[in-house]
């Protein structure tokens, strides 16, 4: 599976059947002025891993709370697997239960347990019997390696171990696609570690994510492509090593080079 | 003490109102009180606005005066008769439903933001998130403002002597007016409500010690 989606890339081919997500010239305002997102659009192919980066207030997590629209878009098309998410009539719950979402803030339900925030979905949206939902549950929890502290509520736990929770509850539907919105950004530089190593275990495995993050070496790593994205807008796009060694565009190249600055002083 | 004992029948009775009006409305108004902090939230702006003025009425007028109202005005207004009991248990349930609204509502906004996002983005419905997230967060949280709220309806329920129903203190009157005993009197029957509302307090302390998730707390 993995060599032929590799092969594919190599040939930077990619077939119509192959879309998971795409968006057609998305807008959001906030108050009639503040424009967050300008006219972006943008397609994710089966097994892609695309990471969005930018100054921070540059429109990124609005963007990506359109796509799973818990912020929905003023003009524009969302299109997951080729069913229009933006037409009027769309049932958005079902839609978002395709959809995973990965929140900078982590937002675990706090009176659940680990187990009970990744089991909620397939118990009251999926209705999954009780014990099939617990027996998915667990093994997302184990995806992400929490299954031990899987009867912890997330006040019990570390930054990094919530967000791996939060992590699991977007994975145990097996959505379409996963978005993750600066998942490691509000944890402590030390526990950054973990949840990189747990997104690398998904890459492996050929999940397709759409990424906020400035975490430049994971980026190196495991992205097809790279979005530079600045005051609403996609300004450049490209393999990363376009852009670990020759941006194109004048701001993309300051902006890399105060990213690098700052993580070899890291 | 002695003469106590004779009377104790009828303090029997005036403890069994007096519990029995406290509890139905502390329970009573949980239910109303959860309608109407959804219906605050959720229901849109005119129903939204009923729900205040039906708030502002309840808090803001003594039971007293209700109690009068709905026994005797509005039955002679509309041309009907009601039992004093049904209104005085009513009274206290509409009552504690007004208070009990406010609390639900401020611990249902405190959880709301994140969790009704977080909820959201795994395809609940926003029925489904009130249901399994906000309200089991909030309910909790209001469970010491709620021993609060009983201890203060067990020691409002004198006020049902205006329509003629007759708590403990109500009887604790009838028995000094024959006995002429005021401060042994009153002692007794004070006893009798500190009592009850400890256990109460105590129990109340047991569900919220039970009941409680670590992270899901206020800080009292």
């Amino acid at each position: 599976m993995l060599g032929e989606a590799e092969e594919r890339k190599s040939w930077g081919y990619k077939e119509m059947t192959d879309i998971v997500m795409e968006c057609k010239n998305l807008w959001k305002t906030y108050e009639q002025h503040l424009i967050a997102v300008k006219d972006v659009s943008l397609q994710i192919g089966e097994g892609d891993i695309k990471l969005i980066f930018g100054p921070s207030g540059s429109g990124k997590s609005t963007f990506l709370r359109c796509l799973a629209m818990l912020t929905p878009p003023d003009r524009g098309d969302i299109l997951l697997r080729g069913e229009c998410l933006t037409k009027a009539g769309t049932d958005l719950n079902k839609a978002r239960t395709r959809i995973g979402f990965v929140f900078q803030q982590i937002y675990l339900f706090r009176h659940l347990t680990a187990l009970g925030n990744v089991e909620l979905a397939l118990r009251r949206v999926l209705k999954l019997p009780k014990e099939e939902a617990e027996k998915r549950a667990l093994e997302a929890l184990e995806e992400v390696k929490m299954q031990e502290w899987s009867h912890h509520y997330p006040s019990q736990l570390s930054g990094g171990q919530q967000q791996r929770v939060g992590i699991a509850r977007a994975l145990a539907r097996n959505p379409d696609i996963i978005l993750l919105d600066e998942p490691t950004s509000a944890l402590d530089p030390e526990l950054t570690g973990e949840v990189i190593d747990t997104l690398r275990d998904l890459a492996k495995k050929g999940t397709t994510m759409l990424i906020v993050s400035h975490e430049m070496p994971f980026a190196r790593e495991v992205a097809d492509e790279m979005i530079f994205f600045d005051e609403g807008s996609i300004i450049e796009t490209g393999p990363p090593e376009q852009f670990f060694t020759n941006p194109k565009s004048e701001r993309a190249k300051k902006f890399m080079a105060r990213l690098i600055k700052r993580t070899k002083r890291e | 003490m002695d003469y106590i004992i004779e009377y104790l029948p009828l303090i029997f009775d005036g403890f069994i109102l007096t519990v029995g009006v406290s509890l139905f409305g502390i329970f009573a108004g949980l239910a109303l009180g959860i309608i109407l902090a959804l219906g605050d939230s959720y229901g849109g702006r005119i129903i939204s606005t009923l729900i205040r003025v039906y708030v502002e009425f309840f808090r803001g007028s003594p039971i007293i005066i209700q109690l009068f109202v709905f026994l005797y005005v509005i039955p002679t207004l509309l041309n009907f008769r009601i039992d004093p009991l049904i209104v005085g248990f009513s009274i206290f349930a509409l009552n504690s439903a007004a208070y009990q609204k406010g609390y639900i509502k401020g611990a249902m906004d405190a959880v709301f933001e994140d969790q009704m996002t977080a909820g959201l983005s795994i395809g609940m419905s926003k029925p489904q998130i009130i249901f399994y997230v906000i309200l089991p967060q909030a309910l909790r949280i209001v469970i010491p403002a709620w021993s609060n709220e009983y201890c203060s309806l067990t020691k409002s329920t004198p006020a049902l002597l205006v329509i003629g129903v007759r708590d403990l203190t109500a009887a604790a009157t009838t028995i000094i007016g024959q006995t002429y005993r005021v401060l042994e009197t009153y002692v007794f029957i004070a006893m009798i409500y500190l009592a009850w509302i400890t256990v109460i307090t105590k129990i109340m302390d047991i569900v919220y010690e039970k009941k409680r998730i670590p992270g899901i707390e206020i800080s009292a």
